[in-house]
């Protein structure tokens, strides 16, 4: 008898159909073949597929089963076919009758076994079900462990499944499972999830407020200076300011995350705004994704977040490079000779430097011992097209020795993680509103087009703009990069246009190493 | 151990044998073995010559007799079939039965699969 069920395949973010197409022979040498592109995790099935059905109870049929998956030419990988190909096993040899009410077309199953017929987590589960959402009057099958993730898809049935034996009362209709109902997102925590707040560090207030426009524009910061100033700190601080995701970010956010397989059992939606530090010996499959089956890199990983690269020289100048794409265009294009994916990669460049080797180049009392070629091929590290790329760079000098006294309470000035996170939220809120009918988020994400229909600049502010522009001869992108920083200057002050002074706080921060 | 293995699979040759016959097979040789290996029975149904392993068990505590066929076995008998026929281009195909025995060597299930290459 030959069953069919209904199954997907993951290839990056977009998903396709497969058929999982079951037959159990009557006659023919015992034996389980999968055929239809199946990687090892797949062919493994075979085993656990086997073994699960067994230790629940069920007879494994001793006869010629042959599982193909279709189509064809389509690589599968993954353990998550387990689950379909034993309620084929199951159907096909005449253990499970259907119950009627069950329309099988429509039902969507994917999991992997355990040996003792559990189902275990599954990564994709989020993308299955935004694809069953697009059918009419379709179900899903998951796994209990990983069915959080598909509590927001509204418009389909979803079954949250613990065991193969709870399935098969399901089926047979002897104990139905009630599906999942849908649960709105948990408020998240108001408490600052970050290592530090702002006013640990000491001093360093034009690095605060690089760091508090970069938050609220999404704009990409370099901080340059002496080791111990308070870079790291600065930036370990940046998660305690960084707005919480809205419902439509999280959704993409998740999305990367569920291919990726990051999603801890139970989690349903990400809500905090990612920030990831690779160390500097990633390599460039690690940081932009890759794979023979393309997973999302840290570039990806860093979505809508912030990715955080300190020691910027020490990367290697190859993987530094291939963030070039990635930084235009919002998306990071893999590929590999299966096939090419995109994934979406629109994250905030925060870069840690030393001015030199030696950390001491230019620092008031402390005597640089690097020799001048040393210091060109430390600079010459991070290359051009990079620099350009980066809207803001401070300088994160060293610290005057009052400012660190313990005793001393005049820190008044200083501004505090809280007070940071609310300007940055109001900011955001703006920027929502205005980017409401296009697909982005923040000012930094505006293309030209866009940033000539929403930046209005007075007559002044563009002077200024323009003599700086012929002064330190500033690319064609770079001119555009100052306006959309300005744009969040004024937005944090609540401004409607560019004004003269907001432009000029912008230039100030476009400091040539 | 190895020596009663010896014997139950002697003895689960001949069950076979004797199923084969019933089947209207004539055996041609038993036991064809060189240092390659081996094959259990040679038939031939009609002009067909049929390469025969025999697999017996007794008891499933370890898994059916059908699991313990490997591909390798399977590509060992087709390897011995060459040599048997010493390079002819004869009609042939490669059979697998299956036995069941109890403890004392009575047949519990005899199952015979055709063409199983």
């Amino acid at each position: 008898m030959l069953a069919k069920i209904a199954s997907i395949a993951n290839i990056g973010l977009e998903t396709v159909p497969v058929t999982v197409e079951v037959d159990v022979a009557e006659s023919g040498f015992p034996g389980f073949t999968i055929v239809g592109l199946a990687s090892k995790a797949v062919e493994e099935a075979r085993e656990r597929v086997k073994t699960a059905i067994i230790n629940s109870g069920l007879e494994f049929p001793s006869k010629k089963i042959t599982v193909n998956l279709a189509p064809a030419d389509l690589p599968k990988d993954g353990a998550a076919y387990d689950l379909p190909i034993a309620v084929g096993v199951l159907l096909a040899s005449g253990q499970l009758s259907m119950d009627s009410k069950i329309n099988l077309a429509r039902v969507y199953f994917y999991g992997e076994l355990s040996l003792d017929g559990m189902l275990r987590p599954t990564r994709g589960i989020l993308l299955l079900a935004l694809f069953a959402q697009k059918k009419r009057l379709s179900e899903i099958v998951v796994p209990f462990p990983s069915a959080n993730e598909a509590s927001m898809v509204t418009g389909i049935k979803k079954l949250a499944v613990k065991t193969l034996p709870q399935l098969v009362r399901h089926i047979t209709g002897q104990k139905i499972i009630s599906p999942l109902k849908r649960t709105s997102a948990k408020k998240l925590k108001e408490d600052l999830q970050a290592d530090f707040d702002l006013k640990e560090v000491a001093g360093q207030e034009l690095a605060k407020r690089a760091l508090v426009i970069a938050a609220a524009g999404g704009h990409n910061l370099l901080m340059w200076g002496p080791p111990g100033t308070g870079k790291t700190m600065l930036a370990r601080a940046l998660p305690g300011i960084l707005p919480p995701l809205t419902s439509h970010e999280a959704l993409e956010v998740t999305r990367v995350y569920s291919v990726a397989g990051l999603i801890s059992p139970g989690e349903s939606l990400i809500q905090k705004r990612p920030f990831r530090s690779p160390h500097h010996g990633v390599s460039a499959a690690g940081l932009i994704g890759g794979g023979s089956n393309p997973l999302p890199g840290e570039v990806s990983l860093a979505h809508l977040g912030v990715l955080f690269l300190d020691e910027m020289p020490e990367f290697q100048r190859g993987v530094l490079e291939s963030l070039r794409q990635p930084m235009e265009d919002g998306a990071i294009e893999i590929v590999r000779a299966k096939g090419h994916v995109r994934y979406p990669a629109s994250f905030t460049l925060i870069a840690a430097v030393n001015p030199c080797p030696c950390g001491y180049l230019g620092h008031p009392k402390k005597e640089c011992k690097c020799s001048e070629r040393l210091i060109a091929k430390y600079h010459h590290r991070i290359s051009g097209p990079i620099i350009d790329r980066i809207d803001l760079s401070v300088t994160v000098a060293s610290v005057e020795t009052e400012k660190l006294s313990l005793t001393d309470k005049k820190q008044s000035g200083q501004i505090t993680s809280k007070e940071a996170k609310y300007l940055v939220l109001k900011t955001r809120q703006i920027q929502t509103k205005r980017f409401a009918a296009i697909s982005i988020y923040t000012n930094s994400q505006m293309r030209n087009s866009e940033v000539k229909k929403y930046c209005y600049l007075t007559g002044e502010a563009e002077n200024l703009l323009k003599i700086a522009s012929d002064k330190f001869n500033l690319s064609a992108r770079s001119y555009f990069r100052m306006i959309k920083v300005a744009r969040t200057i004024a937005d944090l002050e609540n401004s409607r246009k560019i004004l003269p002074l907001h432009m000029a706080e912008a230039l100030q921060y476009k400091q040539n190493i | 151990m190895k020596k009663f293995n010896r014997i139950v699979g002697s003895k689960a040759e001949e069950y076979a044998s004797r199923a084969l016959i019933k089947k209207g097979y004539t055996i041609v040789k038993r036991n064809f073995s060189n240092r390659f290996g081996e094959i259990d029975i040679i038939v031939k149904d009609g002009e067909t010559l049929v390469f025969v392993e025999v697999k017996a068990k007794t008891g499933n505590r370890f898994g059916t007799p059908e699991e313990m066929v490997s591909k390798r076995k399977l590509n060992q008998i087709r390897k011995m079939g060459e040599i048997y026929m010493e390079g002819k281009n004869l009609p042939c195909r490669i059979d697998v039965i299956a036995i069941l025995l109890d403890p004392a060597s009575d047949l519990l299930r005899l199952s015979h699969y055709q063409n199983v290459y």
